[in-house]
C-alpha cells in the first residue's frame, strides 16, 4: 500500500533529520571542549561550570562521547570548594548557584559519595537573604514596593543575596533527585515550592522572580517558566496545569532559541508531545547547543526529571 | 544644534579658564563639557550630530579600542526601553570614521538571558551588518577580579570591558523607579556578569543602587556618555514606563555632568538624585561647573512624569 510506505519514509526522514540535529550539537560540544576538560559559554573561552554541566548532561551515555565526558567530569569534581559548594569558573573563587547542577549530575550517575553529600548539605544550608525580622516588620507597617511573601525562601544566584526563581528551580530539582539519600531535604523542597508559588506571575508563569512591583503585575518569561516547571515537577503545592498550558503557548510564540530549548526540555519531561525541531546547524553558543541537544526527543531531557 | 557654535569663544574660554584654575589649585577641577544636540526623530542624521558632540568635547578616538555599551534590558515593541538601534548604528559609524582601532558592542541584560535574541528583537542585528562578529554578551564573557567594590573585597568584571581603552555608555534617557533616573552612569550595571551574579544582578541591589552606580563608574573611568533622549521613558521606568519624546542626544566625557544635564532637561533636580549626590569625586553636577555646548538646556527642556515616590526630586 503506497500510503503507509510514504508515511514510513517521512518518519524515517524525520528520524534522520532529528538525529542529525542532536548529533550535530554533540559533535559541536566535543569539538569545543577546552584543554582543561570544561566548556566555555563560547568556543575558545575559559571554562565555566554552567555550560560544562549542561554539556555533560547532553553527552551523558552518548556512545562516542565517553572520553569527553570523563574529562569534563574530572574538571567538575576538581572545582568543589572546601565548604561543599562549586565555584563558577577556575578564577572565580566564590560559591555558585550551579552547585545545584553538580548535585544533579551526581544523581544522574547514581553517585552518592562524599562530594555529593557535601554539595547537597551546602545547598540545604544556603538560602536567600530576604525576609529578616526587620524587613518583615516594615512590610507589615508599610508594604514594600516589591510584593512577595518574605516567609518563603529559595536559593540565591550569589551568596548573601535574595532568592530568585531560576537558582531555586535548579536547587529544588537537585534536592528532589537527591531526596532518597537526603532525609533533611523535604522541608526545604516544600518551602522553595511555596516560594515559587508565591512568586508566580499573574499570567500563570514565572519571570526572574518578581510578580508585582509598585502595583504593576509583571509578565512571565518563556525560559523561566520552563525552568520553574522543571523544579516543580511532582509538586503538591502548585497547580501546574495552567502553567503547562502557558508554556505551550510560549513555545508556539517565542522566537528565542534559548526559551525554545528550555521549553522543549521541560514540556517533554511533563510528557507533552512536541513537534520535532527544525533542522539547523548549531551556533557558537555552547550552552544553547547543549540545551538544544537535551531538548531533542530522547536527547537527555530525562536527566532533568525529578525523582 | 548649530555646529558653528562649537568654535565660538563662548565655547572655548570657560574651559580654558577652568583648566587654568585647575593648574593653580590642585583641588579644583576643570569644568566639564556637555553637548546637547536636537534630534527630532531617529531618522535624523545622528552620526553627524554625534561627531559634532565628540569634537566639541575634545574626545580623542584614534587608535583606541572602543566598547559601545547600549542599554538593552527587555523588549516590548509598544514602549521605549532600550537604546534605539539607530543610535547604536550611528555611534558605530562615527567611532569607525574617527579612527578607532576596534569597536565592540557589549551588553549584559539584567533580566533575560538570551541576549542575542534581545538584540534581534531590538533590531540591533538588522541595523548593523555583521553584528554578531563584534557583539559580546557581557553576562557570559570571561572575567577578572577587581579589588574593592563598596564594602566588598572584590568584584568580577568582564575582560572585554576591563580591556577597553574607552567605554561609550550609550544610555537611554529614562526615569527609574528605584534610582529616580537611569542615564549614562546607571547604564554600567550591564557590565556586571550574570555568570557570577545572576539575573538580576542582585549584588548591586544589596550594596545599594546609588553606591553601586558610583562604584562601577569609579572602576570604569575611561568613559564617554551618549544619552539617547530622542524618545525617552517617563513614569514607572526603566521598563514599565511610557515613551516620552524629548528630541535630544546628550554627550560628554564627564558622565556625572552628562547625567546632571539630562536630569535638568527632564525636569529633575540632580542635587536630589542620590547617586549624583554621591558622584562628587567622579565629576561635576553643579550647573556652574558644566560647560554647555550645542543647544541650551532651556531650549530642549521636557519635564518627564515622575512616580509618586520620586515627586520630591522635581526641579523647582
Amino acid at each position: 500500500m503506497p500510503a503507509p510506505r510514504a508515511v514510513s519514509k517521512a518518519f524515517l526522514r524525520y528520524r534522520s533529520v532529528a538525529s542529525d540535529y542532536r548529533q550535530a550539537r554533540l559533535a559541536r560540544l566535543r569539538a569545543a571542549q577546552n584543554a582543561d576538560g570544561g566548556w566555555g559559554y563560547f568556543p575558545k573561552r575559559h571554562s565555566w561550570l554552567e555550560p560544562t554541566c549542561y554539556a555533560l548532561l547532553a553527552l551523558h551515555k552518548d556512545a562516542g562521547s565517553e572520553q569527553a565526558w570523563r574529562r569534563g567530569w574530572e574538571l567538575v569534581r576538581s572545582w568543589q570548594l572546601a565548604d561543599g559548594s562549586w565555584k563558577p569558573s577556575a578564577n572565580v573563587a566564590t560559591s555558585g548557584w550551579a552547585t545545584a547542577l553538580c548535585v544533579t549530575l551526581h544523581c544522574v550517575q547514581g553517585l552518592f559519595d562524599q562530594p555529593f553529600h557535601r554539595g547537597a548539605e551546602w545547598m540545604l544550608q544556603t538560602r536567600g537573604s530576604e525576609g529578616s525580622l526587620l524587613e518583615r516588620a516594615i512590610n507589615l507597617v508599610r508594604p514594600l514596593p516589591v510584593e512577595y511573601d518574605r516567609r518563603f525562601k529559595g536559593w540565591p544566584w550569589h551568596p548573601e543575596t535574595t532568592s530568585w526563581v531560576e537558582p531555586t528551580a535548579h536547587s529544588v530539582l537537585a534536592l528532589k533527585k537527591s531526596a532518597a539519600k537526603l532525609p533533611g531535604a523535604a522541608a526545604r523542597i516544600e518551602e522553595a515550592e511555596r516560594m515559587m508559588a508565591d512568586r508566580r506571575a499573574k499570567d500563570g508563569g514565572w519571570n526572574y522572580g518578581n510578580r508585582r512591583v509598585l502595583n504593576v503585575d509583571l509578565p512571565s518569561f518563556p525560559e523561566t517558566t520552563a525552568i520553574a516547571l522543571l523544579g516543580l515537577q511532582g509538586s503538591k503545592v502548585v497547580d501546574l496545569e495552567p502553567a503547562l498550558l502557558l508554556a505551550g503557548r510560549h513555545l508556539r510564540q517565542t522566537r528565542s532559541p534559548l526559551a525554545k530549548a528550555w521549553l522543549g526540555i521541560s514540556l517533554r519531561n511533563f510528557g507533552r508531545d512536541l513537534p520535532p525541531p527544525a533542522a539547523s546547524e548549531p551556533g557558537d553558543d555552547l550552552l544553547l547547543a547543549a540545551l538544544e541537544a537535551l531538548a531533542y526527543p530522547q536527547g537527555g531531557h530525562q536527566w532533568l526529571k525529578a525523582g | 544644534m548649530a555646529q558653528s557654535r562649537l568654535t565660538t569663544r563662548r565655547a572655548f574660554f570657560p574651559l580654558a579658564g577652568a583648566a587654568l584654575a585647575a593648574g593653580c589649585s590642585r583641588t579644583r577641577r576643570a569644568n566639564s563639557a556637555v553637548f546637547i544636540a536636537k534630534a527630532a526623530s531617529y531618522t535624523a542624521d545622528l552620526a553627524r550630530l554625534m561627531e559634532s558632540g565628540i569634537q566639541a568635547c575634545g574626545l580623542e578616538v584614534r587608535g583606541k579600542n572602543i566598547l559601545l555599551k547600549p542599554n538593552l534590558v527587555e523588549f516590548d515593541p509598544a514602549t521605549a526601553i532600550n537604546t534605539h538601534a539607530a543610535v547604536i548604528a550611528a555611534a558605530f559609524e562615527v567611532f569607525r570614521k574617527l579612527g578607532a582601532a576596534s569597536i565592540r558592542i557589549g551588553e549584559g541584560p539584567g533580566h533575560r538571558r538570551d541576549t542575542l535574541f534581545l538584540a534581534e528583537e531590538a533590531k540591533y542585528r538588522e541595523s548593523l551588518s555583521g553584528f554578531e562578529s563584534f557583539f559580546v554578551d557581557l553576562n557570559r564573557d570571561d572575567v577578572s577580579a577587581v579589588k574593592g567594590f563598596a564594602d566588598r573585597e572584590e568584584i568580577y568584571l568582564p575582560n572585554t570591558a576591563l580591556g577597553a581603552d574607552l567605554i561609550v555608555s550609550l544610555a537611554k534617557m529614562k526615569t527609574h523607579h528605584w534610582a529616580g533616573a537611569t542615564l549614562s552612569m546607571k547604564n554600567l550595571f550591564g557590565l556586571t556578569p550574570g555568570s557570577v551574579y545572576g539575573w538580576p544582578k542582585n549584588l548591586l541591589h544589596q550594596v545599594g543602587i546609588p553606591r553601586s552606580i558610583v562604584e562601577l563608574n569609579r572602576i570604569f573611568r575611561k568613559t564617554f556618555a551618549i544619552v539617547d533622549g530622542v524618545v525617552g521613558m517617563e513614569g514607572n521606568g526603566p521598563i514599565q514606563g511610557t515613551p516620552k519624546p524629548c528630541g535630544v542626544l546628550v554627550m560628554g566625557p564627564d558622565v556625572a555632568a552628562v547625567d546632571a544635564t539630562c536630569c535638568r532637561i527632564m525636569g529633575i533636580n540632580p542635587a536630589k538624585v542620590t547617586y549624583l549626590q554621591m558622584a562628587g569625586e567622579l565629576g561635576h553636577t553643579e550647573e556652574s561647573h558644566i560647560e554647555q555646548r550645542g543647544e541650551s538646556i532651556a531650549s530642549v527642556r521636557t519635564p518627564f512624569a515622575l512616580i509618586e515616590e520620586f515627586r520630591h526630586i522635581r526641579l523647582a
